[in-house]
């Protein structure tokens, strides 16, 4: 089965260190839940993955963004580029980038998950007919997304995934990984449409979103449980899974 | 028909052939049926997307076994019913009335997606196909004008030799789908890994629900198969190491499959439909491999004999058998463990199960 070939030194440099994993579950109330998911092309499907994670067939990526309007650290939205993959035979999202609006929540993403943040202005609008988001730094739009024709869903109709991070723990180079549970009071299943997006501005060129699946958007609470497993990036996880709440 | 990587020359005519001469043994040995279901694009996983091919050639090299062509995807960007009926048929007729036709939606945003077909129709455009089917081979001529195709008056040919028409069935995956299947008279084909206890309450609540069904076909095929793998040796250990091994990547490569809700979010995929025991996007350790699924069909003769009774003492009419996956396990291991369950294990079961 195809496996990652990312290389781990590159993945590294990004990568942000968390000290300590987190012992207490985090709330985000009021938050909007946007999500879009493209298919890659093949060529670069296993590229953004490190060795111990397997691609999607397709190979997908996910751009989700939390317009959060109440957290520990105030108002802020994040946007994560993620990548469908497995972890043994679990269904994850590799965060291979993120973007934060806010400097005291970005930090407290990074030091406490894992999320690769950088700053970034992120403009999540919703209208009656559709939704854009689009992320930019000082010198340029890096991201933009419109969706279109909303159709209502059940909330139980939308699935995210769990979520991967790559941190310098105390144990080292490790996936983290996140076990967050989104709680939606409605959502809408919409027809996305990317914009733009600079790979090389994320600083990842083997991403190549071509094909738009589906996005959705959503209002609810998010919670953010204690760490309870990571994994070590280059073997698999039925070799390489730690549990993180029995041995502290 | 799964292939592993790496796809070099001959490997995927490997896997072919392998399937056939075990087909043949099957046919010799007394096993009742041999299915060849249709995927497309699952690397590794499966490569059987001309199943109805696969059949033809061993209902050619075979006698007795019957050929259950399925589970077709019944979502009309993959498959005009037309050509469904058609092909059916002339299978029908080179088995010579070994033939029984399977029916599916398909699970997967690999293949929806790749044929471009919108996941929130597929159980409409499956009602519609299995609706027509009996008319289609049993009318002369038929007009039909319905949702997702039309038909203007044709005679559709050639008709089946098996009168009325071959046995139905449907690929019951999600939980409830044994209800649409009794609902409209047709054989439950059971192919998620539920347990002794869920499958007896499905298989109970089908066999109540059929008696008052309304039959899409002109004959009522009321059966209920499972799911299972079969690795059977004398060495209770040998058994366990290397049928748990076939197992284990089966489940493996199963999960990596891209599951519509996974990809699209829609009402009409209320369950990812793979066919692990648990599901695998929950929370949880990702190290842990899935266990093994209850009243599995690996080990010795015994072992395998009280799993088959206690299938048979909750209602269930028949077992379908995956003999191996990846191939994880050689060839002669396969037709040694197809010879020693028909020595041992069958005779038991004479008559069915």
């Amino acid at each position: 089965m195809l496996v990652g070939t990312a290389d781990l030194q590159t993945l590294a440099v990004s990568a942000p260190s968390v000290p300590a994993f987190r012992s207490d579950t985090v709330t985000l109330a009021g938050v909007e839940v946007f999500q879009a998911c493209f298919e890659m092309r093949a060529a670069s499907r296993e590229r953004p993955l490190p060795s111990g994670l397997h691609p999607t067939n397709p190979a997908t990526w996910i751009v989700l963004a939390w317009r959060c309007a109440e957290s520990p650290w105030g108002p802020f939205s994040l946007v994560q580029l993620r990548i469908g993959c497995r972890s043994g035979v679990r269904t994850r999202g590799f965060v291979c980038a993120a973007a934060c609006d806010a400097a005291v929540a970005a930090r407290e993403l990074a030091a406490c998950w894992g999320f690769p943040t950088r700053a970034a202005r992120i403009m999540l609008s919703r209208r009656y007919d559709g939704c854009s988001l689009a992320v930019a730094t000082v010198d340029a739009t890096s991201l933009a997304i419109e969706a279109q024709d909303p159709d209502p869903l059940a909330p139980d109709d939308v699935q995210y995934t769990g979520t991967l991070t790559l941190a310098r723990t105390p144990r080292g180079l490790r996936l983290v990984q996140l076990e967050p549970r989104t709680q939606l009071e409605r959502a809408e299943r919409l027809r996305p449409r990317l914009e733009r997006f600079d790979a090389a501005a994320w600083g990842h060129d083997a991403l190549t979103p071509y094909h738009p699946v589906s996005a959705s958007i959503g209002v609810g609470r998010i919670e953010i449980p204690p760490v309870r497993f990571v994994c070590r990036p280059d073997v698999l996880a039925f070799q390489g899974t730690e549990s993180v709440a029995a041995t502290g | 028909m799964s292939v592993p990587r790496p796809f070099t020359p001959g490997t995927e005519s490997a896997v072919f052939l392998n399937a056939l001469e075990q087909a043949r043994v099957a046919d010799e040995l007394g096993f009742d049926w041999v299915w060849a279901v249709e995927h497309h694009f699952l690397e590794e996983y499966s490569h059987c997307s001309a199943p109805e091919v696969v059949l033809a050639a061993i209902a050619a090299q075979t006698r007795r076994i019957r050929v259950r062509h399925g589970a077709v995807v019944c979502v009309p960007e993959m498959n005009h019913p037309v050509r469904v009926a058609e092909r059916a048929a002339t299978l029908d007729i080179l088995s010579q009335g070994r033939l029984e036709l399977g029916t599916a939606r398909s699970s997967t945003w690999t293949e929806l997606g790749g044929f471009g077909a919108d996941p929130d129709d597929t159980k409409k455009t499956w009602d519609e196909f299995v609706r027509v089917l009996p008319r289609l081979w049993g009318d002369e001529p038929v007009r039909y004008e319905g949702r997702c195709f039309s038909l203007p008056e044709r005679n559709v040919l050639p008709k089946p030799v098996q009168k009325p028409h071959p046995p139905l069935w449907v690929t019951v995956t999600s939980p409830g789908t044994e209800l649409d299947a009794a609902d409209r008279g047709l054989g439950c084909l059971g192919v998620a890994a539920a347990g002794y206890a869920e499958q007896e309450r499905r298989t109970r609540e089908y066999h109540r629900r059929i008696q008052l069904c309304d039959p899409v076909g002109a004959v009522v095929n009321d059966r209920v198969t499972t799911l299972n793998f079969l690795y059977c040796h004398e060495d209770r250990a040998v058994a366990a190491e290397r049928g748990l091994r076939m197992l284990s990547l089966f489940g493996l490569a199963n999960s990596h499959l891209l599951w519509t809700r996974e990809a699209y979010p829609t009402r009409a995929y209320q369950s990812l439909g793979n066919l692990a025991p648990a599901g695998a996007t929950d929370a949880g350790d990702p190290g842990a491999p899935r266990g093994a699924p209850e009243g599995i069909c690996i080990g010795d003769p015994q072992q395998i004999t009280r799993a088959i009774e206690r299938w048979q003492s909750i209602g269930v009419d028949g077992i379908n058998f995956l003999v191996n996956a990846m191939e994880t396990l050689p060839q002669t291991q396969v037709l040694e463990s197809l010879r020693l369950f028909a020595r041992e294990v069958m005779p038991k079961f004479q008559g069915g199960i």
